[in-house]
């Protein structure tokens, strides 16, 4: 594994590892409740109400990069569940369907008091279904409208003009929604959600992803990038689990210090930067060496990925006149900002002139359906704007079928034969 | 049933969809719909004659380059084609639930297609937003997306339906699900017609005029009621719905017979009416919420339509393609149900819409070989 390159990478580690303790603590000492919520659902409401949140996505990134995946895959699919399957919403069900097939990271999860999901794509009411079934524990799903309208350039108006972005009946909709899952927090926590406290959490959720913003810009703008892409997601992702707390405002400061400091300092996390990458999709969470695997030989770096980019335009919302309509605002659409046509294609591409990218690879997650669509039209795009394209094929939980020798090898030529140094 | 019947049936099933783009006046008083999840009742209420895109294993090459391997079943594979080839030029509309995913992200697709000048001439793509979770605010949030619906197809058609119109129209389906309901029923105890044709008839419900649906119906039961019952293990067809004839005829041609499926163009047509006792477009997107048989379906209630049809049924075939992204996950409770009954069972993998692969067949003869030396007491 790639050493570690800034100091805030190692403290979001610790932070998250002890989180995660004070968390089992809390619910098998204290005996309080916690959630386990899909990573696309209003954190912030949880945590208000004192009801921790752990994100499906984050558990099974950390299962896969601690490679215990595959043990609890193998229990799935001899259960009969199909290889086609989407694993990076499921990985997390089977440490606790399977429990005996595997150690899942840390102890593993402990019974969560709710599940809640957003019914993004159409395996996650199957999924969270049987994982509440599991445990035994109560499933609030948050239905996904689909939209009609899309106005181009969605990062222009989501910040000002978030009610432009999101037709009107689909925001009410979801926040109507939202509303309900208060009341049920609400009843959970045996305590009232203080609207006053989520305008200030909304804003200070604002800061950070602020200071995400002038991190991302940082990096674009810099001769050679200072920080490498696991160590952007390491920081960033830590973060937005807590988005808005103390620990998250502190820890993104700090993130962006260091950046500046390097960038200030000359510092490049590849020195020798030839060709600057972007990766297109989810991590690839049981193999993150592969994205330092071409600085030596190529002085190819991963510069970007959505983990960053994403926040500042993703997340901020100004105005908190109805902060659950701001939250709604963000909620709805997450899938089509990150997958679908129009839009994921036409942000992607501003990050990468943004960045000054020089190639990218796009992630066919064959058993992710709603990570695998939309590919081709955001290669199209890519590739008219004149950023060569290599899709890669990979689970980014499931490394059985994944061949990183050939891999490698395959990205290598690609280096050599389309992307000029 | 008589050879007229017959023909009649196959037309209707195969043609409408295929044979879009061969006459404009006629694709222009057509909406083609991606799954019978949009409510025909409010398509045929405003004045136009629904067509279901259909599975088939036909190539689909200009479709392929732009859409991803494995993730769209054929019959959106099949409706791209169609866009991209300038079938779907002239008529009226094209309608995709939001009951699934794929439906989804195909209306996407085919949006930004236009919007890229990828596909020239494009009538309105529109999605219809029908959500089928348990949340509160669905309801009336699917109640505004109906009448959405129908005001467009109303602007589009010139007329101005009103609520006899709906409920003349709801009557008129009603009449066709009672006929449809008496046509399956001739499949199940005693089966007398195989899963090939009567998947046929029962597949143009939504696409054929009710009226003319009911005398179709009428004649096929009159036909087939006086035939004698088929020898064979009945099969019932379950995962992901099928919407062509492809995997019936892989699994009859060994002898068994497919007596139900779960699938809207199939069994699923012959579904309860939709009740008369509220507002004809809430009472509409009531019914298509509770009975859509799609990906979004709440897996209690796929469930429970699964223990309703194992009743004399001797083997299940689950298919769970490679594009199936959400029936995968219920195979070990149906595979518990179907033990605690003793009910044989086969998954296959391949696309139900194309000739069955090596490997399907092989399962589906191991099923049936085991199937015949549990059962053969039974069938003789």
């Amino acid at each position: 594994m790639a050493e570690k390159q800034l100091e805030a990478t190692a403290a979001a580690a610790a932070f998250q590892k002890q989180w995660f303790a004070d968390l089992r603590r809390r619910v098998f000492d204290e005996r309080q409740p916690y959630a386990l919520v899909q990573a696309d659902v209003p954190f912030e409401l949880f945590d208000l109400l004192e009801i921790p949140a752990v994100s499906n996505q984050w558990w099974s990134s950390l299962v896969a990069a601690k490679r215990q995946a595959p043990a609890f895959l193998d229990a799935m699919a001899a259960d009969g569940l199909p290889e086609q399957l989407c694993r990076y919403c499921s990985l997390g069900f089977a440490t606790t369907r399977y429990r005996q097939a595997g150690e899942a990271p840390w102890g593993g999860l402990p019974t969560p008091r709710l599940l809640c999901a957003r019914l993004t794509c159409d395996c996650i009411h199957r999924v969270f279904s049987l994982w509440a079934e599991a445990f035994g524990a109560e499933l609030f799903e948050i239905d996904h409208p689909g939209a009609s309208e899309l106005p181009p350039r969605w990062w222009e108006l989501s910040r000002h003009r978030w009610r432009e972005l999101v037709e009107p009946h689909r925001l009410d909709f979801v926040a109507a929604t939202l509303e309900r899952l208060v009341e049920r927090l609400e009843a959970i926590g045996n305590r009232r959600l203080d609207r006053a406290a989520l305008r200030e959490r909304l804003e200070r959720v604002n800061r950070q992803e602020e200071i995400f913003d002038a991190a991302r810009k940082l990096i674009a703008a810099a001769p050679a990038t200072p920080v490498r892409m696991t160590e952007q997601i390491a920081n960033v992702m830590a973060t937005q689990w807590v988005r808005g707390t103390e620990w998250a405002l502190a820890h993104a400061e700090q993130f962006y210090a260091e950046l500046k400091h390097r960038v200030d300092a000359g510092i490049a996390a590849c020195p020798g930067e030839k060709r600057r990458l972007m990766w297109v999709g989810a991590g690839l969470w049981h193999d993150t060496d592969f994205y330092t695997a071409f600085e030596a030989s190529h002085g190819a770096v991963f510069v970007w990925s959505m983990y960053l980019a994403f926040g500042p335009d993703g997340y901020i919302r100004y105005g908190f006149d109805d902060p659950i309509q701001a939250l709604a605002s963000r909620t709805a659409s997450f899938n089509e900002y990150l997958h679908n046509p129009p839009w994921a294609a036409e942000w992607i591409v501003e990050q990468a002139r943004e960045h000054r990218i020089d190639a990218a690879l796009v992630l066919h997650p064959k058993s992710m359906k709603p990570s695998a669509t939309g590919r081709r039209f955001i290669e199209r795009a890519l590739e008219e704007a004149g950023i060569p394209v290599l899709p890669i094929e990979a689970d980014v939980v499931d490394a059985r079928a994944w061949n990183p020798a050939a891999t490698r090898q395959a990205v290598g030529a690609f280096l050599d034969e389309r992307v000029s140094s | 049933m008589g050879p007229n019947v017959v023909a009649e049936l196959s037309e209707a099933l195969e043609a409408p969809f295929a044979a879009l783009g061969r006459e404009p006046e006629r694709d222009r008083g057509t909406v083609v719909i991606s799954w019978p999840s949009v409510p025909v009742e409010i398509i045929r209420a405003a004045g136009f004659r629904p067509v279901v895109a259909r599975g088939s294993g036909t190539p689909t090459p200009a479709a392929d380059v732009v859409i991803e391997a494995d993730v769209f079943p054929s019959r959106l594979r099949q409706l791209v084609e169609a866009a991209m080839t300038g079938r779907l030029a002239d008529v009226a509309a094209v309608v995709l639930p939001r009951t699934s995913d794929a439906d989804y992200k195909c209306f996407l697709y085919l949006r930004e297609l236009v919007r890229r000048n990828v596909v020239a001439r494009l009538p309105p793509v529109w999605l219809f937003d029908l959500l089928q979770s348990g949340g509160a605010d669905v309801p009336a949030y699917d109640c505004e997306r109906a009448h959405e619906l129908l005001e467009k197809l109303a602007t589009l058609s010139g007329l101005r339906p009103e609520r006899r119109d709906l409920e003349q129209q709801i009557a008129l389906a009603n009449r066709a699900r009672a006929a449809a309901r008496r046509f399956d029923a001739l499949r199940r105890d005693m089966p007398r017609i195989a899963g090939v044709e009567a998947v046929r008839l029962l597949g143009v419900f939504w696409e054929v005029d009710p009226e003319r649906y009911v005398a179709l119906a009428e004649a096929a039961v009159a036909v087939v009621a006086d035939r004698s019952p088929l020898r064979g293990p009945r099969v019932l067809l379950a995962g992901a719905p099928v919407d062509s004839t492809a995997l019936h005829a892989a699994i009859e041609v060994q002898g068994a017979v497919v007596v139900s499926e779960l699938s809207p163009l199939g069994s699923g047509a012959a579904g309860p009416d939709v009740e008369f006792s509220a507002e004809p477009l809430q009472a509409l997107v009531e019914h298509y919420r509770r009975e859509s048989i799609d990906a979004r379906m709440p897996v209690g209630a796929l469930m429970r339509r699964m223990e309703d049809s194992l009743d004399g049924i001797d083997a299940v075939v689950v298919s769970l393609p490679p594009d199936d992204a959400s029936f995968g996950w219920d195979y070990p409770r149906l595979r518990e149900s179907l033990a605690r009954r003793s009910i044989p069972h086969a998954v296959l993998r391949g696309d139900p819409a194309s000739s069955t692969t090596a490997a399907d067949r092989e399962r589906l003869q191991t099923l049936l070989r085991a199937v015949a030396q549990t059962s053969g007491v039974r069938h003789g």
